[in-house]
């Protein structure tokens, strides 16, 4: 079979490559940039035609790497990761039509790397090579922030760098427990996912080593209290890694909980969830009312992509076919409508020089299509009918409804907090009077309606017909559930009596 | 027969051979100083050369080639440790071409003495009885202790001299009294004889030997700069210069891994409860100590002899948990090449980059260095990470077998500190990458590089890659196809 993933993850991570080494223009490296994203959404479109849904990993490459120590490259795609697979093709080329104006080499090439790194992420069924790829997609943004950030970027860079590494060292750690384990119960060294799976480690063990993992996780996503890295990072980071940080690698760190703690630590998983899902649940409150108050639309959004990417981990620890199917369809809604806002947010700095809400308003008079697509990405965002964002957070409410009455209701309350924000916002930066600054707001150009028009579109199918998309990740959630369905699992499951299978 | 396995001294024989006529010969001409790195640089390339053919022939057919009855050992293991030696010589003197045209005390006495010490540290990873060893020890101390007060007119280099020498020589005399107390306890300072009385007697029959192990244990940490014999070496890094110090913290480090390696995994092996867990906790004490040094730093060269305080706490973790055949052992002989890369190839740029009297060494000074020299400040930044243990660099796949090889043995606990000490170590190698590509630069960076300095980084860097992404596939051994299963093959002999 055709390997569609290698070139997506090693043709961006190449030409970012040669981006750093070769002198050319800015203008060479956006091109370059925008023809590599679109080859990698042309293979990602060929490999979504193809993929079957069987609910095992699909489109597996494998070569040996360090067989001494049984370390391969060995990529593969299932439900879940397909999607997020296709939202890093989709997203990238419409991102780069939508940052066309930034004239740093080193830009485009960091956004490339990064591009090419998450891919890998994804891709990886090897727990070494996933280890690889998820640090090196940290050295872009790390770069980025700091070369193109705004004034506090040093700081901002070493505090998201010292708690990422952090966070992923320890999960350095878990992975050698598990392959040592391995190691002693097979005989035989292994990274790979499939083999790891069959590990038994001792419950004692078990539990430092979930910890490790979910630390790991809990740090990218950011699950509370581990969200103090997100505001400064977010804030201070240009546009490009904005979206990249809040659009895609946030979104791994909930897609790793659900590829590698559920499967490897069905146990653990179960008994800690519901402490995970009340810590999910306050961070989602916490920074939903923390961006109430801020006076920075960037900042705003930075806190809110943290409150919801709570409401998508909840969806993730229920741990019911409902809501991880509805986790994984929110991730790419959210992935959507944030990715948009903070796009266009950029746009508005890019024309007005300032991102203070109280220095904005009456932008809809000057500008109705960007007041259109920004309130349509809005609406997604805070979860409206007929957007795909309701089709996720429903699913999500629901499952949760199953896991636990009172979570499920908290979570559904919740979402208000969400909507007040945004709304408020939207009221005082699109509508209300223009001032000075606003009234010379130019609106969308063809390029930039270029990048924006698909996505919206995109929002609005997705919210309406579902379904093509649900029965792509149903057959791999229910792969994954059927590891906690252990006898342990179903009595811990009481209040829902059919194990959340159907 | 005497002669036997003579080939295995040719590399030796052939640095001394040249290193004497040499200073010979520079006593009456005068001799520019890049000629003289180019000869010894010559010097130690047909040494690398010999020592390769050496490592494909005879090593290939036996491990037990004992020299002069046992007063040198020719196995696999000094064969690769040597080839190390030879090329982390090599590597930091190409660092001398750039760094003699901003420095003005050379003298051609400094090459030769250069010789000296590596041809002391092949000889100590030969060496194979407990006299032999503290000579062969004292030659590459006494070359190096020349060396690092080579800048006579620097009160800093005076300094760091005095020290040294006078910390080196406690060292020293605390390993002749263990090897005294080792001989009385065993009746013999042939390595292969100590063992042999140690497996037939007990310990209640060798009250001394513990004590003789502990001291001779003291004298090789001070060499590798292990906790509590750790303090000397930033104020001695930073007094050496610049290759010297690239010199000190690769070749002398290496040579004392290979001598504590032979000793406590070859020799003292059977009494292992009784070392190991005293290294354990020096392991972390190191590695704590290293990180607290490093962290407290305004200098970049006392910064990396403290980061090196830490690495030699990673390699004690390995130490600590090495047992024959398992995946310790092997594991630290990948990391020391990860580690000496790094090393080498950072001390490369800092010859050039730091000027005259390097004056250009703290912090502050490397601002901006990003847009100045792109691409010394890329390779410098790959030096650091693999320093952290950045994938995909080769001193991830090092911290990798190392802590697996910890987890594996039991000492799980020491791998978590290991990986505490990398988080720590995350903030100060950060620090020098911020300040080269996200401050503004105060002055401007006009810098004297010769292209061999130049290569010689670049050499590093592309091996360090070649190390993370393929697993330094290189045959060193005949039927050995990666460097990790050279390293099997060269423990393979010690026990």
């Amino acid at each position: 079979m055709f390997d569609y993933l290698s070139p997506m993850i090693f043709l961006p991570i190449l030409a970012g490559a040669a981006l750093m080494v070769l002198p050319v223009g800015a203008a060479m490296a956006r091109t370059t940039g925008l023809a590599v994203s679109i080859i990698c959404f042309a293979l990602g479109a060929g490999l979504f035609a193809r993929f079957e849904g069987t609910g095992a990993l699909e489109f597996v490459t494998r070569i040996p790497w360090v067989p001494e120590f049984g370390i391969n490259y060995v990529v593969g795609i299932d439900g879940i990761s397909l999607m997020i697979l296709m939202l890093i093709a989709v997203l990238f080329p419409l991102a780069y039509l939508l940052l066309w104006n930034h004239d740093k080499r080193g830009f485009w090439a960091g956004m490339l790397i990064a591009q090419g790194a998450m891919v890998g992420t994804v891709a990886a069924a090897d727990l070494v090579l996933f280890y690889v790829f998820w640090e090196v997609m940290l050295l872009p943004i790390f770069f980025m922030i700091g070369l193109y950030g705004g004034a506090g970027r040093i700081a901002a860079t070493i505090k998201i760098t010292v708690y990422t590494m952090a966070g992923s060292l320890l999960m350095l750690l878990g992975i050698l427990a598990l392959a040592v384990a391995h190691q002693e119960q097979f005989g035989s060294w292994s990274f790979a996912m499939a083999d790891l799976l069959r590990v038994d480690l001792a419950a004692g063990t078990a539990v430092w080593v979930f910890a490790a993992f979910v630390i790991a996780f809990a740090i990218k996503i950011p699950l509370f209290p581990l969200h103090t890295w997100l505001p400064d990072a977010y804030t201070e980071a240009p546009t490009g890694a904005t979206f990249v940080l809040s659009a895609i690698m946030a979104k791994l760190g909930v897609f790793a909980v659900a590829r590698y703690v559920l499967p490897l630590f069905p146990e653990q998983f179960v008994n800690y969830a519901f402490a995970l899902c009340v810590l999910a649940l306050i961070g989602m409150i916490w920074c939903g009312v923390i961006a109430i108050r801020q006076p920075d639309i960037k900042r705003m959004l930075a806190y809110s992509s943290a409150s919801h990417l709570g409401m998508i981990a909840v969806g993730v620890f229920a741990m019911n076919l409902q809501s991880v199917t509805g986790s994984v369809f929110q991730i790419v809604a959210h992935a959507m409508a944030t990715g948009v806002l903070f796009l266009m947010v950029g746009l508005l700095e890019e024309r007005m020089g300032t991102r203070e809400i109280s220095a904005l308003g009456g932008i809809a008079k000057k500008a109705p299509v960007y007041a259109t697509m920004f309130a349509i990405a809005m609406l997604a965002s805070c979860g409206l009918p007929g957007t795909n964002g309701f089709i996720g957070e429903f699913l999500i409410i629901l499952g949760a409804l199953k896991y636990n009455v009172a979570l499920g209701v908290v979570a559904a309350t919740s979402v208000l907090v969400g909507v007040s924000y945004m709304l408020w916002m939207y009221q005082r930066v699109i509508f209300e009077k223009t001032n000075d600054l606003t009234e010379g707001f130019r609106d969308l150009n063809m390029r930039e309606l270029l990048g924006i028009a698909p996505v919206i579109l995109l929002i609005i199918l997705m919210g309406v017909y579902p379904q093509p998309f649900l029965s792509k990740i149903e057959p791999t959630v229910e792969v994954y559930l059927e590891q906690i369905k252990s006898p342990v699992a179903l009595a811990e499951l009481a209040d829902d009596p059919q194990g959340g299978a159907q | 027969m005497i002669t036997d396995n003579l080939m295995m001294l040719a590399p030796a024989a052939w640095i001394i051979i040249i290193a004497t006529s040499y200073q010979v010969y520079s006593a009456r001409a005068t001799i520019s100083p890049t000629i003289n790195t180019a000869i010894t640089n010559v010097t130690l390339l047909v040494a690398a050369i010999l020592q390769y053919i050496n490592l494909g022939g005879v090593y290939s057919y036996g491990t037990s080639g004992g020299l002069f009855n046992g007063m040198l050992i020719a196995d696999s293991f000094n064969g690769y440790m040597g080839l190390l030696i030879i090329i982390s010589g090599l590597l930091a003197s190409c660092g001398a071409f750039s760094y003699w045209k901003s420095n003005d005390f050379h003298r051609a006495e400094f090459n030769a003495i250069w010789l000296y010490a590596i041809s002391g540290m092949l000889l100590l990873t030969m060496a194979g009885e407990l006299i032999t060893i503290f000579v062969t020890l004292e030659i590459m101390s006494l070359s190096v202790y020349i060396l690092v007060g080579f800048n006579r007119n620097s009160l800093r280099s005076n300094e760091a001299l005095f020290k040294y020498l006078m910390l080196g020589a406690f060292a020293g005399a605390f390993f002749v009294m263990g090897s005294a107390l080792v001989y009385g306890s065993t009746g013999s300072t042939i390595l292969s004889q100590v063992s042999a009385a140690l497996a037939e007697q007990s310990l209640a029959e060798m009250p001394l030997l513990a004590g003789g192990m502990m001291l001779i244990l003291v004298a090789l940490l001070f060499k590798v700069a292990a906790f509590p014999l750790h303090a000397w070496s930033p104020d001695v890094y930073e007094g050496a210069p610049m290759p010297v110090t690239a010199l000190m913290s690769t070749g002398v480090k290496i040579a004392s891994f290979a001598m504590l390696m032979r000793l406590f995994l070859g020799t003292f092996i059977e009494y292992q409860d009784i070392w190991s867990m005293p290294l354990a906790a020096i392991a972390v004490l190191t590695m704590a100590a290293g990180n607290l040094l490093a962290m407290g730093q305004d200098n970049v060269k006392r910064m990396l002899a403290a980061s090196g305080i830490v690495h030699t706490g990673y390699l004690l973790i390995g130490a600590a948990a090495m047992v024959p055949g398992n995946s310790a052992a092997p594991a630290m002989l990948f990391y020391l090449v990860a580690y000496a890369l790094s090393a080498l190839g950072i001390f490369a740029c800092l010859s050039f980059l730091t000027g005259t009297g390097e004056r250009r060494i703290r912090f502050e000074d490397f601002n901006g260095l990003a847009r100045a020299h792109p691409v010394t400040a890329a390779l410098m930044s790959l030096f650091l990470l693999s320093f952290v243990g950045f994938p995909p660099t080769m001193g991830f796949f090092g911290k990798l077998y190392l802590f697996t090889a910890a987890v594996e043995n039991g000492f799980a606990w020491l791998a978590v500190v290991g990986i505490i000490s990398s988080v720590v170590s995350v903030y100060y190698y950060l620090r020098l990458i911020v300040a080269m590509y996200f401050r503004e630069a105060a002055e401007d960076f006009s810098v004297q590089v010769l292209p061999q300095t130049y290569l010689a980084a670049a050499l590093c860097g592309v091996a360090l890659i070649w190390g993370g992404i393929g697993s330094f596939t290189l045959v060193i051994f005949p039927g050995a196809t990666s460097l990790l299963e050279a390293a099997r093959v060269a423990v393979s002999s010690l026990f």
